[in-house]
Formats: structure tokens, C-alpha cells, sequence
């Protein structure tokens, strides 16, 4: 990550003694800029994590600190089958989103990279969803998915389908849940590809048609080794995200019927805010903190990459 | 078969563009139908149905849904300023200083970082350390805490502005003796502006979202928008007009602001990676 910086960085005063002003004024300087926003995330950030493995050591009985266990917090995870039914349901969640919505936001991406009229307006439109809050989108679709006259099961209708009891039912309630996702995070994917598609450098592909290379060859051999690296970004974006999601269960089906789609922060919501079982809630943070801090070790390596060339 | 190709790509385009638009449409067709009407599959007002603003009228009326606007507007102002100030402070630093040890990149990296801590393990740390501050049902608390997750992005994005600046016009005044700070002031800034108002609005949008923290740490005089959209089914059930009135109220905010923000957008989801 050093050496990325460097490539980053244009040459500083330090490095221009003309212009530089003496070097204790420009050291008082630099801490003095960069000091308020590290301050702010030690206290802010960084301690508060601190004080959640600290909570973890307790137990609380409704909210109040009621006497210290240890590592007691930690040994509950394990035994708890309704948290592990929660990663199972956020695991299923994340692979579908992210699969689905890498795939359609690719795939649209490369179509439309040749159209270049009215592109201003697609990717405005493709904006809107990524900022629409999330809350409302997972209220909104309680009324698409309505299910005796709802736009969604009129069409299924129209096209010959029977009803679907979208949240009535609990797998279909996690399809409802994964499809508002992908209508929210499809157009992400498809913004960050296409930008990458255009900042492709066109003489590769003149000097490709030069040697006759066909589309599929033009896109396997050069598209797609020199997107690589922003594919992994945003795959781990993407990943980071999923592994987080709330608003949308919360709104949509509320982790229901049953427990169908209690994703792993409503169940760790419900354990610290209406069982005020801190304690518990906090390892329970810890847990998916470690499962996300693995997968992004695993896949930033392909990103630092991007990182190091881009500038 | 070239026909037929463009053809095909205009077909997808249309179906995706419409996939998109789609469910806005259906909240602005459901605030202005009667609610008898909510639940017929009608999509043209006036031909099918008569249109009502009645819904809209009477949720603006609602003081509990006044608040919250009120509420949601000073969290992401508020929010949205403390994180651009402190961050534009930090991206300049970054941009026009050398650290060793921690080195730029270590430092950037160390920013960018704070956006893979998943948010649910705050939520027991700050709801007991807001009890003990006295900060809970405060919007202040709320302020605090999106600027603290906005911070990140804010010095990314900056920084990455601040680098694209010619640095020529500050050199030439810290030769004539300017200080760091007056030229950080009367010529970096000015220069930056466009940067740093879309970083402004893009911080806002995202505090004006934020919900997890939102529910956690407030139940009354600090409830934001998000959280009464929420409230609304368990209290009454799921009334589709209001359900209408009140998402399009919620979204239209930060939309508006990611398109007046469009052109830093890429950056900004790319977490500068990306120019766009």
C-alpha cells in the first residue's frame, strides 16, 4: 500500500526546497490538518469497537450491567441456533444478491457501452435507486408484491403464471427480500463497469481489429483481463454491503413469517435492542465483523492491484 | 441482422429503464388514489381513477411527520458539515503532505478501512455510552454518528480532488510568503469548491438514508423520516396511500442530491478508485 501512495502522489513542498517553508513550520502544519479527522475516528470509531469487546465480557439483564462472565458471550454464539439460522439466511442473501446483480450490471454494461446517445440520461436514471432510501424502497414493495392485485402478481398473471404469496410464504418472502435488493444494487454494478468500460484505452482495441480478433476474442482476451481488477472492487463493495443488510428485511417482512428472513443484523438489533442482552449483542458483532474482515483479506489482494495502476 | 441487433439492445434498454422506474411510479400512483382505489390494479389517473391530493395534504398536516423532516434535515446538514469539515482538513493533508510512518497510503488505507466495520456492532456500544452521555433520543447524537461514518468517503473523495489541482498557483504564493493556511484558504478552497459541494450533498444523502442507528438510538423528539416510514405499519397496518406519500417524501431528498452530485457519483461509490 506504500509503494501505491507514492505512484498517487504528486512530488510535495518537502521535495521542493524553493518552495518549501522551513520544515518544523510544515510538520506543525500537516498534523494540524490531518489531526481533527484522526482524533474523530479514534473516538468515534475505534474506541466504541474497544468498548464492544469490552461489553462482551458482561452480562446485561435488561440493559443493566449485571456481572462479568468472561468469554461466556462468546461460547453462546455457537450454541445459538436461531444466530446460526440468521448467517445461513444472510449467507444465502449475499451470495444471491451479489451473484445476481454482478451478472445483470456486467452484462448490461457491456451492451450499452457502444450506445453513446441518451447515455447521460441512463445512468441518471440508474442513479436513483442507489439513493432512494432503503426503508422506503422495503415499504414501497410491501405494496408491488401485494398479493392479491399488486403490479408484480398482476404480471405474473398476464404472463400466464399462477399468484405468488410473496411474503406470506417463507421462501418466497427471501425472494422478495433478494429481488428488492437487486433492483437497488443492480444499477451500482452497472454504473462502476461501464465507467471502467470507458476508461479503457481505445488503441488496444484498434490495434485488436487490426489483427482480426472477434468480439468474444476482443472480450475474453482484453475486456476482461483489463476489468479484472475493478470487477474484484466491486465485488467486494458489493460484499461488504450484502453482509450488512437490515433496512430492507426490517421494512419489508420485518425477519418474517417466522424467522424467514431474519438476517444477522435484525437478529443482532433484536438481541441488544428489545432483549437489551448487550453483552451478547456485541459478541455477536465481534462474529461478523471477523466473517467480513476474512472475506475482504481474501479479496483485497486482487484489488490492490487496481489501486497501485490506476494512478 | 444489424437492425435486428440494435432493435434487441433498445428492447433490454427500455425493459431495464422501466424495471427502474417502475415501483417510483407505483408510490406516486398509490399517494394520489383513494383508498378504496389502492388496491385495483389501475395505472392511469383520470382515465381509470380520480387523483386526490387529499394524502398529501394530510401527512404534511401530520405535526409527528413535520418533525421528523425537521428532524432528518438537521442530521444530514448538520452531519453532512462536520464531515466535510473535518475531511476536506484530512484530504489536504493527505493530497499536499509526506507522513512517515503511518506512511499516505497507510493512512488512506487505514480511512478507506472504516467502511468495512459492519454498523450492527456499534449499535450496543453507542446505545450504552449515549445512555451514559445523556445523548439518547438527541439528534445531536445522530449528527455525531453519521459524520463519523460519512468521514471516510468524505477524505477519499477530497483528497482525490485536491490532487487534481494545479498545484503551480500554490507554490507561487508560499514563495511570496503566503502561509500554508492562506493559500489553503483563499486558493485551494475557492478551486475545490465544485468537489467539495458535491461531496457536501453526496454525505447528506447518505446521513438522510442512514436508518440502523436512527431506530437504535431514538423514540420521540429525534425520530427521522426513515424511522416513521417504519412505524407507520405496526401502529395503523399498512395504509398504501400514506405508504406512497411517505416514501416519495423519504427518497425524493437525497436523489435530488445524488443528481445534482452526478458527475462525482462514480468516485464516490468507487471510493475514488474511479474518476468516471
Amino acid at each position: 500500500m506504500d509503494s501505491a501512495s507514492d505512484n498517487r502522489r504528486p512530488p510535495d513542498y518537502e521535495a521542493d526546497p524553493k518552495a518549501a517553508p522551513s520544515k518544523t513550520r510544515t510538520d506543525r502544519t500537516k498534523y494540524f490538518f490531518i489531526g481533527p479527522a484522526v482524533v474523530w475516528i479514534l473516538a468515534f470509531t475505534i474506541f466504541p469497537l474497544f468498548y464492544a469487546l469490552y461489553t462482551t465480557l458482561y452480562s446485561y439483564r435488561y440493559g443493566q450491567r449485571f456481572g462479568f462472565v468472561g468469554l461466556e458471550n462468546f461460547a453462546r454464539l455457537f450454541a445459538d441456533s436461531n444466530l446460526l439460522s440468521s448467517l445461513r439466511i444472510t449467507l444465502i442473501f449475499v451470495v444471491g444478491t451479489v451473484a445476481a446483480e454482478m451478472v445483470l450490471g456486467v452484462a448490461l454494461a457491456l451492451l450499452l457501452n457502444r450506445e453513446i446517445r441518451g447515455s447521460n440520461v441512463i445512468r441518471g436514471i440508474a442513479t436513483l435507486p442507489l439513493f432512494a432510501t432503503p426503508v422506503a424502497v422495503g415499504y414501497l414493495a410491501i405494496t408491488l408484491y401485494y398479493e392479491r392485485n399488486g403490479p408484480v402478481n398482476s404480471l405474473i398473471r398476464a404472463l400466464g403464471g399462477e399468484d405468488i404469496p410473496w411474503l406470506s410464504d417463507p421462501f418466497w418472502a427471501l425472494v422478495a427480500v433478494i429481488l428488492v435488493d437487486i433492483w437497488q444494487w443492480t444499477p451500482f454494478v452497472f454504473l462502476i463497469a461501464l465507467a471502467g468500460l470507458q476508461s479503457l484505452p481505445s488503441e488496444l482495441y484498434d490495434a485488436a481489429k487490426v489483427d482480426g480478433a472477434s468480439s468474444v476474442q476482443n472480450f475474453r482476451f482484453l475486456t476482461l483481463p483489463l476489468l479484472a481488477p475493478l470487477l474484484w472492487l466491486i465485488l467486494l463493495l458489493r460484499m461488504v454491503e450484502a453482509f450488512r443488510v437490515f433496512d430492507i428485511p426490517v421494512s419489508l417482512t420485518l425477519g418474517g413469517p417466522g424467522r424467514a428472513t431474519e438476517v444477522y443484523s435484525l437478529y443482532t438489533y433484536r438481541t441488544a435492542m428489545r432483549f437489551f442482552d448487550h453483552g451478547y449483542a456485541a459478541a455477536q458483532g465481534i462474529l461478523l465483523l471477523v466473517i467480513v474482515m476474512l472475506i475482504v483479506t481474501v479479496i483485497f489482494s486482487r484489488v490492490r492491484g487496481l489501486y497501485e495502476e490506476e494512478r | 441482422m444489424r437492425l435486428l441487433y440494435r432493435a434487441g439492445l433498445g428492447l433490454i434498454t427500455a425493459v431495464a429503464l422501466l424495471l427502474v422506474l417502475f415501483p417510483f411510479y407505483w408510490a406516486f400512483l398509490n399517494s394520489i388514489k383513494r383508498p378504496e382505489e389502492t388496491f385495483q390494479p389501475s395505472w392511469i389517473p383520470f382515465l381509470q381513477f380520480q387523483p386526490t391530493l387529499e394524502h398529501w395534504r394530510s401527512q404534511l398536516a401530520t405535526p409527528e411527520i413535520r418533525h421528523a423532516l425537521l428532524n432528518s434535515t438537521i442530521i444530514s446538514i448538520g452531519a453532512a458539515t462536520l464531515a466535510l469539515l473535518l475531511g476536506t482538513l484530512a484530504a489536504y493533508a493527505l493530497a499536499r503532505f509526506r507522513f512517515n510512518r503511518p506512511s499516505n497510503g497507510a493512512l488512506t488505507t487505514w480511512f478507506i478501512s472504516q467502511r468495512v466495520l459492519p454498523p450492527v456492532i456499534f449499535i450496543t456500544p453507542f446505545f450504552l455510552l449515549m445512555r451514559q452521555f445523556k445523548l439518547l433520543d438527541s439528534v445531536w447524537a445522530l449528527v455525531l454518528l453519521n459524520a463519523t461514518f460519512t468521514l471516510p468517503f468524505a477524505v477519499i473523495i477530497l483528497s482525490q480532488t485536491f490532487r487534481e489541482l494545479p498545484r503551480e498557483l500554490e507554490e507561487a504564493a508560499l514563495v511570496d510568503g503566503a502561509s500554508y493556511f492562506q493559500s489553503f484558504f483563499w486558493i485551494v478552497l475557492p478551486l475545490a469548491l465544485p468537489g467539495l459541494a458535491a461531496t457536501w450533498v453526496i454525505c447528506m444523502a447518505f446521513s438522510w438514508n442512514e436508518f440502523l442507528f436512527a431506530l437504535s438510538l431514538t423514540s420521540q423528539s429525534a425520530i427521522p423520516m426513515p424511522v416513521i416510514i417504519a412505524g407507520a405499519e405496526h401502529t395503523r397496518g399498512v395504509q398504501f396511500w400514506f405508504v406512497g406519500v411517505n416514501v416519495l417524501m423519504t427518497m425524493l431528498v437525497p436523489i435530488v442530491l445524488a443528481l445534482l452530485a452526478q458527475r462525482y457519483i462514480i468516485r464516490g461509490l468507487t471510493l475514488g478508485f474511479l474518476k468516471g
